[in-house]
């Protein structure tokens, strides 16, 4: 399994990722789109926000979300405007 | 401005292509990516894409040449925009490099679909568009030149890695099948 940005956060990655990717195929791909893993995305999340900050990306993501935000606004999902 | 595209078609089904997809990192083809961190995901309630925000740190080799002209070390950050819709069995990844994109800036597209006649295959087909930028406008052709046959040549390398990536993926999924059957019958 991949490591993270944060050697600190690399442990955390790999549990969501297990529980990812379990989810992907057992549940996902067979039409179930109820989300599984959020409590362990939180923490590793969490982890991944203060390595971003500490190497200075956080910014830099920041602006190439001006220019293309996530979620993307070309989908369909657009109601909230 | 140089444009790359290349097409392809793995022997797996798009089912399987996609959910190894996700663990095509790390293998020992593809060193130079160094993390994949997932930054956010979420489920389109109304259409039931999955879509997600990735950021990938990749460290390159790079000739000192270039790093000289650079001055700078060489680590690469990428943001990864991918949709996956599981009903039309389409898998995009859209990327773009945060860093150094005043030397250069690779935007590159990739999509993964069932084989249209071939149902148990998978057709890929990846796009970049490459520009040196604002710092190398004086070498823009040269730095392009070079830059499109390191991504060639990466992309070859790419899919040998994600073949064999796929190739231990089937592996496991067929020794997991056999386990859970072995469990149900005893």
């Amino acid at each position: 399994m991949s490591s993270s940005i944060g050697t600190e956060c690399t442990d955390l990655k790999q549990k969501y990722d297990t529980c990812f990717n379990k989810w992907y195929s057992e549940k996902f791909l067979k039409g179930d789109t109820t989300p599984e893993c959020e409590d362990l995305f939180k923490d590793y999340k969490a982890c991944v926000m203060v390595a971003l900050k500490e190497k200075q990306i956080d910014t830099l993501l920041a602006d190439a979300r001006k220019e293309s935000p996530f979620p993307p606004p070309s989908s369909s999902s657009n109601s909230e405007a | 401005m140089k444009l790359f595209k290349s097409v392809h078609t793995y022997d797996y089904p798009w089912s399987l292509v996609s959910a190894a997809n996700w663990q095509k990192y790390p293998n020992e083809h593809c060193s130079h990516v160094y993390a994949v961190d997932v930054l956010d995901r979420r489920v389109e309630p109304d259409t039931g894409v999955l879509i997600t925000e990735r950021l990938i740190t990749v460290k390159q080799n790079v000739p000192t040449i270039i790093l000289k002209l650079m001055g700078t070390g060489y680590t690469q950050y990428v943001r990864e925009i991918s949709r996956i819709d599981p009903k039309s069995k389409t898998l995009t990844m859209d990327s773009i490099n945060l860093t150094l994109s005043s030397y250069m800036s690779v935007a590159e597209s990739i999509e993964y679909t069932e084989h249209p006649s071939e149902p148990g295959k998978t057709q890929f087909t990846q796009q970049a568009a490459i520009s040196a930028g604002t710092k190398l406008a004086r070498w823009a052709s040269l730095v392009e030149d070079f830059s499109a046959k390191r991504f060639q040549q990466n992309a070859d390398i790419g899919r040998e890695g994600f073949n064999q990536v796929l190739q231990r993926f089937v592996v496991r999924a067929e020794a997991s099948a056999a386990n859970q059957a072995s469990a149900a019958s005893s």
